[in-house]
């Protein structure tokens, strides 16, 4: 080992000396004293490193920490909380969305609907009859009345739509009752006409006069639905 | 129901013994390093007060990566690290005039009643100028008992560059002691 090679190897860490080093050193007693010299200024080194810590500062450092965890904890507990709280109202959301939303949102769906649900009740050939003055007495709620009579008016009675108060007539037809329901005005979109394999129907708006409603007309395919809408159309009376 | 309750509060417990682990181990990673901590800290920065800061900052930062620490032997290095991560975002953060501080910003911590502490701070000062590149090897070696690797590790440099930067580092402090004729007679003295 050369001198210079030597002398980096103590200078780059004076404490841990290999063996090489150990053995150069033992030959040369001059060698010896400069690692005892640089040995010394790194002692000397180690004692101007040593700057004094201030004593208060473990206590500064677990202080600090105990304030931070306690901040986290309490943005956690705030955290469930919020998370909680969403999932009631996401929940009261969805219950409120499928206990009261429409099934129908169509005025024509809801009246055939209605219509098929009470098909087995109406028999075409049946005896009972309404007369005018009842009708229109049923009517008054609607605020109109009929001249006279559209046909033979098996049945009439007040049904919901959905929680909206509706007329529902039943009259006599040519092979099957004829339906037709006085819907007071409301949100529902409504289609002027409309069908499906058994039914046809039309629809009315009335909507120029001081009171607004629908009339909805649904048959079957012997009956001329036309025919029945002029009629309704002609003797219906909306007052004011 | 009960069941789920009980449950929970078993794991309740157990997140609970967690911290109390959690925080045993940092009081004592604490109460063990802090001073080498600062002392490292107060060499990269010549400042008690940022020093100070600094410590704190990464004590803090520390406690949140605590769980990530599985090996206690090398906690020295990693908060090391974390030190030093801290210190260079403290220039992203505001660029301080860092390169031009005042001699007297060394600050004499002992009042110079004795020979050996006169010497301390005539060291102190000579050690402050030694180029940032130089002094943080001599630090880590003399301070932080650590070997070559681990502060080439730490510096993030090939171990043969800091062998060379330690060599430089002592040449150069038993240069200035052997152009100092009068502290050189204390020194000998």
């Amino acid at each position: 080992m050369d001198d210079l090679q030597f002398r980096r190897s103590i200078y780059a860490d004076p404490k841990n000396l290999d063996d090489a080093l150990q053995a150069a050193l033992s030959q040369d007693p001059k060698k010896q004293q400069f690692a005892q010299e640089i040995d010394r200024l790194d002692d000397e080194i180690l004692q101007a490193l040593n700057v004094p810590v201030p004593d208060d500062l473990a206590d500064k450092l677990l202080l600090k920490q105990s304030f931070a965890s306690h901040r986290q904890q309490k943005r956690k507990t705030r955290w469930h909380l919020a998370i909680a709280a969403s999932i009631a109202f996401a929940f009261g959301l969805t219950l409120n969305f499928m206990l009261f939303s429409n099934a129908y949102s169509n005025l024509s769906d809801h009246a055939l609907a209605h219509v098929y649900y009470e098909e087995g009740y109406f028999d075409n050939n049946s005896q009972a009859r309404v007369s005018l003055a009842s009708l229109n007495d049923k009517m008054s709620d609607f605020n109109a009345s009929f001249d006279s009579t559209l046909g033979e008016l098996i049945a009439a009675d007040y049904c919901r739509f959905n929680g909206l108060k509706v007329l529902h007539l039943v009259f006599q037809g040519n092979t099957n009752p004829v339906t037709v329901f006085v819907v007071p005005e409301s949100d529902m979109k409504f289609t002027e006409s409309f069908a499906d394999e058994k039914y046809q129907g039309r629809a009315m708006e009335f909507s120029s006069k001081a009171v607004n409603g629908n009339i909805v007309v649904i048959g079957d395919e012997n009956e001329s639905i036309d025919q029945w809408q002029r009629n309704i159309n002609d003797k219906v009376q909306w007052s004011i | 129901m009960i069941k789920k309750l009980v449950r929970n509060k078993s794991e309740q417990d157990q997140v609970s013994s967690n911290m109390t682990t959690k925080q045993t181990r940092y009081e004592a990673l604490v109460k063990a390093l802090h001073g080498d901590l600062y002392r490292y800290a107060f060499w990269l920065t010549h400042d008690k007060q940022v020093s100070e800061d600094l410590v704190q900052e990464t004590f803090l930062r520390a406690w949140r990566a605590l769980d990530s620490l599985k090996d206690e032997k090398a906690a020295k290095s990693w908060l090391i690290t974390i030190l030093r991560r801290e210190n260079a975002r403290r220039f992203e953060r505001k660029r301080f005039d860092m390169g031009e501080y005042e001699e007297s910003a060394i600050t004499d911590t002992y009042s110079a009643s004795n020979e050996q502490e006169m010497e301390n701070h005539w060291l102190r000062e000579k050690i402050a100028k030694l180029p940032e590149e130089y002094r943080e090897p001599l630090v880590l070696q003399v301070l932080g008992g650590f070997s070559g690797e681990e502060i080439a590790g730490i510096l993030s440099l090939n171990k043969n560059t800091v062998m060379t930067r330690l060599f430089r580092a002592r040449n150069q402090l038993k240069d200035a002691l052997d152009d100092e004729p009068m502290m050189r007679g204390i020194h000998n003295g």
